[in-house]
């Protein structure tokens, strides 16, 4: 200790100094702390070291350790490139999807059914319904519960996604699959075959599903579980516990299925014993005098052929069918032309509407007499009350459209214009239309409550009914020309909601126009809402290069400054 | 609060705010670096920091309206910064249960100089930095505040939420821990990013 210093009786405190050195004390209290530290060599040295800590935090604070990372210099512009991958997968995909639905079924089937005198409005409903995929309700409950926990999750980690860092987004998708699997039935394994011919031998025993693909698929043993069968001859005289799915150009089943047919075939031959439903999208379909059916039969095609047993009824869309076997139900057909023989027998009504009467033999055994009306082709179905009607209906959309541009006018311009971006609408539209529904449907049931559920599906409705409107602005639009003001913009939906409502009534075409039409406008409409609560700071902010940063941001760097 | 002769990007402010796009690029790309250093002292691990800078930013455009055209736009960037940094760390706290302010019970023995002279001379900014890490959260931005963005007392009294008299012992504090930290040379040793 300094002589100097031995006069001074207290040293400063640390806190004191430390204000000194942050200039952060008055001007009478900075002089005593001055002259203090003039005569006090320990006030000064801890003052020296206090300032000298400081440059050090400073330059510490300061160096450029760190480039900015590439995931941040270029966020925006990086979240557009991977949307629009997304978006053209799921769009690619869905194309490929109903192309070759289209071409290798639907379109074969148009013309037998056109052959057949009947139109292709109800033909979604039949496909999604009593399609190769659909096995009851029941059945598909376990994978609409699935799909709807795979979409609100979806949902609640978009929703939530700001304050889900990563580390957590991960283990509640984890965890998620976790409880999945463990509320799953316990799966049996699915075995995949392949080759030109492939069998399921006499003696050998599957256990679980198979999926067989090949030129020759045979069926000689055991299934227990679904068989799926892609190929062009299957032959199933084995026993199958569960379901044959089937795509193949012919088909001969003279074994035994305990569960349903779903076939897509060119013809096929039941010979055997099936214990549940047949539904088969063929050409020819026959029901061999050995053959049985538990349940109902359900066919497109062009020829159907009943000569076996049918424990239930028999639904029928077709050129020509000839029954000539047992019907425990009833019967209602729809196509040119029915013949009943004469060791037919029908326990319940018999209804065939075609172009011309049946042929009923005075044999046949009919349960209650046969009724038969002649086939009304669409044309002359539709009087002028029904295009009233739609008249009716194209202004109510209209007034609705009107209604929605009128109170959300900004968001409605925003939705259209999400429209233009026609691929990404559709592969949103793809996504959202079952997705939302099936979720909010599940909500109700199962996961958070009636309320959430119900909101859900009426948000979905008003977006169902809504997706007719945006199409229509927009192509009213393209038509017209933009504008931003809202009765122009009214006069422009108005046109379009019009010119659809036309195409949408063009036979054959005008089913698949409003798919289109619900996809798209949906799509729009989910991406429209998407973009508005994606904090989209700058559209087009340029990359930062990943070398070193040329200028940073100086702070002041002077210790002190008040 | 601006370095001195920094120019304000005044003009690229004033498009930006009118909705100019090309400005928010501009403006993002000039500034981002600093704010995501800012965040990487302040936030505990380089993702928080990564995510905080892009919040900073997106919170900006809303914000952008707000700012007083008037006053330095880099230090109302730095205030909107540590606002952000320190309501993501306190939430979390929060979150966590955590109520480690800790420091306040510790005593603030005043240190030798010699030996603060010796620490200060022997460490490195890179040490300096790692010993951040083993701060408290409100030490490390009371620190990241004065000495990165060189906010004013008043400023940090605010954004911390303390009194402006309190803020030197905040200050003092972190510092002290931050020299406990230094001291600790297994914790220098440890090393690696965080």
């Amino acid at each position: 200790m300094s002589e100097q210093e031995s006069t001074t009786n207290k040293h400063l405190s640390e806190i004191t100094l430390l204000m000194y050195v942050e200039r952060q004390l008055d001007r009478d209290s900075a002089q005593e702390v001055s002259l203090h530290t003039q005569t006090c060599t320990r006030c000064m040295n801890l003052l020296r070291a206090l300032d000298r800590e400081s440059r050090l935090l400073t330059r510490a604070m300061l160096e450029q350790d760190e480039v900015l990372p590439a995931r941040i210099a270029n966020f925006q512009f990086m979240v557009r490139r991977s949307m629009q991958w997304v978006w053209g997968v799921i769009f690619g995909l869905a194309v490929m999807g109903v192309y070759a639905l289209y071409t290798g079924y639907i379109e074969p089937m148009e013309h037998q059914f056109e052959q057949a005198g009947f139109s292709g409005t109800n033909l979604l409903n039949l496909l999604v319904f009593q399609g190769a995929f659909w096995k009851g309700w029941q059945s598909m409950f376990t994978l609409f519960q699935a799909i709807a926990l795979a979409v609100l999750l979806g949902l609640v980690v978009f929703a939530f996604r700001k304050y889900i860092k990563r580390g957590s987004a991960l283990a509640m998708m984890f965890a998620s699959l976790g409880l999945l699997g463990a509320f799953a039935s316990p799966a049996s394994a699915t075995e995949f075959r392949k080759g030109d011919t492939v069998q399921v031998h006499k003696n050998e025993m599957i256990q679980g599903d198979i999926f067989m693909s090949g030129q020759i698929l045979r069926v000689e043993g055991t299934v227990d579980g679904d068989v799926f069968a892609f190929g062009q001859q299957v032959d199933v005289s084995g026993h199958i516990t569960g379901d044959l799915i089937c795509f193949s150009q012919s088909a001969r089943v003279s074994g035994k299925i305990d569960g349903n047919i779903r076939s897509f075939t060119n013809n096929i031959t039941v010979s055997g014993t099936v214990g549940r439903s047949v539904t088969a999208f063929n050409e020819v379909f026959t029901l061999d005098s050995n053959g049985s059916i538990g349940h109902s039969l359900t066919i497109f095609g062009q020829t159907a052929t009943l000569d076996g047993k049918l424990g239930q009824d028999f639904l029928g869309f077709f050129q020509q069918a000839t029954l000539s076997g047992f019907v425990g139900g009833s019967v209602e057909g729809k196509g040119a032309s029915m013949n009943i023989t004469g060791g037919a027998e029908i326990d319940g009504k018999t209804n065939f509407e075609g172009d011309k009467p049946p042929n009923v033999s005075s044999d046949a055994k009919l349960g209650s007499p046969m009724e038969y009306k002649k086939l009304e082709h669409r044309g002359a179905e539709r009087g002028g009350g029904y295009y009233v009607w739609q008249i009716i209906w194209a202004a109510a959309f209209i007034l609705f459209g009107l209604v929605l541009f009128s109170v959300m006018p900004k968001f409605a311009s925003e939705v259209v214009d999400a429209a233009e971006n026609i691929g990404a609408s559709f592969g949103l539209g793809v996504l959202v239309l079952p997705g939302v529904l099936i979720a909010a449907v599940i909500t109700c049931i199962l996961i958070v409550g009636m309320i959430v559920g119900i909101s859900t599906l009426l948000l979905w409705l008003i977006a169902l009914l809504s997706a007719k409107i945006v199409v229509g602005a927009l192509i009213g639009r393209w038509i017209m020309g933009r504008t931003s003001e809202l009765w122009p913009m009214v006069g422009r939906m108005a046109v379009g909601v019009l010119l659809l409502t036309v195409v949408t009534h063009i036979p054959w075409l005008g089913g698949w126009a409003k798919l289109a039409v619900v996809l798209w406008g949906m799509g729009a409409i989910a991406l429209g809402l998407y973009r508005r609560l994606q904090p989209v700071m700058a559209p087009n902010i340029p990359s930062v290069p990943m070398g070193p940063i040329g200028t940073p941001l100086p702070p002041t760097t002077t210790v002190g400054t008040a | 609060m601006s370095a001195p002769g920094q120019i304000e990007p005044t003009e690229l402010i004033a498009r930006a705010r009118a909705g100019d796009t090309t400005a928010w690029g501009d403006l993002y790309r000039e500034y981002a670096p600093a704010i995501f250093r800012f965040c990487r002292r302040a936030m505990p691990t380089r993702e928080d920091a990564e995510d905080a800078t892009m919040e900073i930013f997106m919170k900006l455009r809303d914000k952008l309206s707000q700012y007083d055209q008037s006053r330095s736009f880099t230090a109302w960037l730095y205030r909107v910064a540590a606002n952000h940094c320190w309501d993501m760390l306190r939430r979390r706290k929060v979150r966590q249960g955590k109520e480690t302010e800790d420091v306040d019970e510790m005593p603030l023995e005043a240190p030798e100089p010699n030996q603060l002279e010796k620490l200060i001379e022997e460490r490195t900014s890179e040490e300096v930095r790692k010993a951040l890490d083993r701060l408290g959260v409100r030490a490390r931005m009371a620190l990241v505040m004065r000495y990165y963005s060189d906010m004013s007392y008043d400023e940090i009294a605010d954004a911390l939420g303390v009194r402006r008299a309190f803020v030197g012992v905040v200050l003092l504090r972190a510092r002290h821990e931050l020299r406990q930290a230094l001291g600790d040379t297994s914790v220098l040793a440890v090393g690696g990013t965080r």
